[in-house]
């Protein structure tokens, strides 16, 4: 298993907002990660990435507990989030913003080096000196995208990816998702409200509620369920 | 004759008042710190200075040793003082209040150690006249004006050429990504600061030479400073830099019409006039 979660309990201030969570994705593996706003996705994100203690449970990444490591070396061992709406640095040109990434990023073995982020979403490449504040929502969200690979990363965290793009753009990303996802054995956890979208590249959904996991099953499984009183 | 005189002497002054808004700047855009203790790393360069050529060093060992001494006192602020009241999760007033602290204590200190008197630099060539076009310049306002140019080029050539300037700017852009991008915010935090004190000992050093050195003389150019900042705009180095020189040549130029206890009533009215009318600054999003 690539990244096992077992009995995470996390939340802000005096509040625990998740408790119990526990699961294990193989590499490769796409996770659809759904639930209605407040239950607790964007909580489980930002505890795996170690950006929130732990207030019980263990995440292991490739075997290795992750509790005492910090942010920057979750993300040396591949460990990576897209986060929601801030997955760009706005005052920087296209190439600066990847140039800044690259340079502390790209070691021996990466995977995904500057010029591979240009081929897979090529309009980046047509204009390397915009503003990135001043892209569309589509082209940031691409170059956020292209942020979040570059090295050599092993499980993408994708918080609601398609927030502000237009519905054919949405599906359009979500294959280039699954693609990077397969073509690499990257594993994927997609938080998101589009559920729809999300369910058509996913290999495994699970569904939370109040902070914790009620529906954890095949797609198949999700679409056959009543699983639409959650939202 | 004497405007053309006041308009260079507000050249001058604004020069040197240009580089302590670049670098208030620059600290602020990234660390989002009011960071009022850099007035004292300001009047730190200027007594380190002092010291060292009063005892006949050569005057690039006496630059050198106080740029890195205000670079040390700068990343030393930075880390032990702001970073720790971050892990603290201390409230942007804490941090301001420590910030003043902070300056209360190395103003004290220099006082204690050196006298709260005003104290003159041992360096003849200093005072020495040249006369340009009718106009009176000392060799220290000369160099003054040289060294702010070349600092400010140097500023932005770092910020936009080199692979660290972009990283510091990226932080200041998106501390969060920056965090999950491996570009180690609280360690780019210690190097602006530390980037910003060594930009601020310049004029440090060189406004001294021409006027002497008095323990509590940072505050003044750092209110300029921070004035020239929010109207120039915020993160904007051009921005702070030109609205610096230009609130020097006014203050300057207004002893024309009206007496000079009234020039910091100038500054403050340039100030109103930014916020009524541009609020975000000359030079918004321009960095």
């Amino acid at each position: 298993m690539l990244l096992e979660l077992s009995g995470l309990a996390a939340g802000y201030g005096p509040k625990t907002v998740v408790s119990g969570v526990s699961f294990a994705l193989e590499p490769g593996q796409i996770l659809a990660f759904l639930g209605h706003n407040g239950a607790g996705k964007t909580t489980t994100l930002r505890s795996i990435m170690g950006l929130l203690p732990l207030r019980a449970g263990e995440v292991r990444f490739d075997g290795q507990v992750l509790q005492r490591m910090s942010v920057a070396d979750r993300v040396a061992m591949g460990l990576r989030l897209l986060p929601e709406g801030r997955g760009i640095f706005p005052d920087l040109s296209v190439a600066e913003n990847i140039d800044v990434v690259a340079a502390r990023n790209i070691g021996a073995d990466a995977m995904f080096r500057v010029p591979d982020v240009y081929k897979l979403f090529p309009v980046l490449a047509e204009r390397p000196g915009i503003r990135a504040g001043s892209l569309s929502g589509g082209q940031q969200q691409m170059l956020a995208m292209s942020l979040a690979i570059l090295g050599k990363p092993r499980c993408l965290l994708l918080d609601e990816p398609s927030i502000g793009l237009a519905p054919n753009l949405v599906e359009r990303m979500f294959q280039q998702v699954r693609e990077v996802c397969k073509s690499h054995a990257m594993t994927a956890v997609l938080v998101e409200q589009n559920v729809a979208a999300a369910m058509k590249i996913a290999d495994r959904v699970i569904i939370m509620n109040n902070g914790q996991i009620v529906f954890d099953g095949l797609p198949d499984e999700a679409r056959a369920s009543n699983f639409w009183h959650y939202f | 004759m004497l405007a053309l005189q006041l308009l260079v002497n507000g050249l001058v002054t604004g020069s040197a008042l240009g580089l302590v808004a670049i670098s208030f700047s620059l600290i602020y855009s990234t660390t989002k710190i009011f960071h009022v203790a850099h007035a004292g790393v300001y009047t730190m360069a200027g007594y380190v200075a002092w010291s060292l050529a009063s005892r006949g060093a050569p005057d690039i060992v006496t630059l050198a040793v106080t740029v890195a001494a205000s670079m040390a006192m700068g990343a030393f602020i930075q880390h032990q003082l702001y970073a720790r009241l971050e892990r603290r999760r201390a409230t942007p007033l804490v941090v301001l209040i420590a910030s003043l602290g902070a300056l209360a204590v190395m103003q004290n200190v220099i006082a204690a150690i050196y006298s709260p008197n005003i104290l003159q630099f041992p360096v003849p060539w200093g005072s020495k006249m040249v006369v340009l076009g009718g106009v009176r310049l000392t060799w220290t306002q000369i160099l003054t004006v040289i060294a702010s140019l070349a600092a400010y080029g140097a500023t932005i050539w770092f910020f936009h050429r080199t692979i660290l300037g972009k990283q510091i700017r990226a932080v200041a852009s998106n501390p969060f990504l920056a965090e999950i991008t491996r570009l180690y915010p609280q360690r780019v935090y210690v190097i602006v600061v530390a980037i910003g004190s060594a930009i601020v000992a310049l004029p440090g050093i060189l406004v001294p030479l021409d006027l002497g050195l008095q323990p509590y003389s940072g505050v003044t150019p750092l209110l300029t400073a921070t004035i020239a900042m929010i109207a120039g705009g915020i993160g904007s180095i051009t921005g702070s830099f030109v609205i610096a020189i230009g609130i020097a040549v006014l203050q300057n130029l207004s002893l024309l019409v009206i007496p000079g206890e009234w020039s910091i009533g100038i500054t403050f009215f340039i100030f109103v006039i930014f916020m009524l009318f541009r609020p975000t600054g000359l030079f918004a999003a321009a960095r």
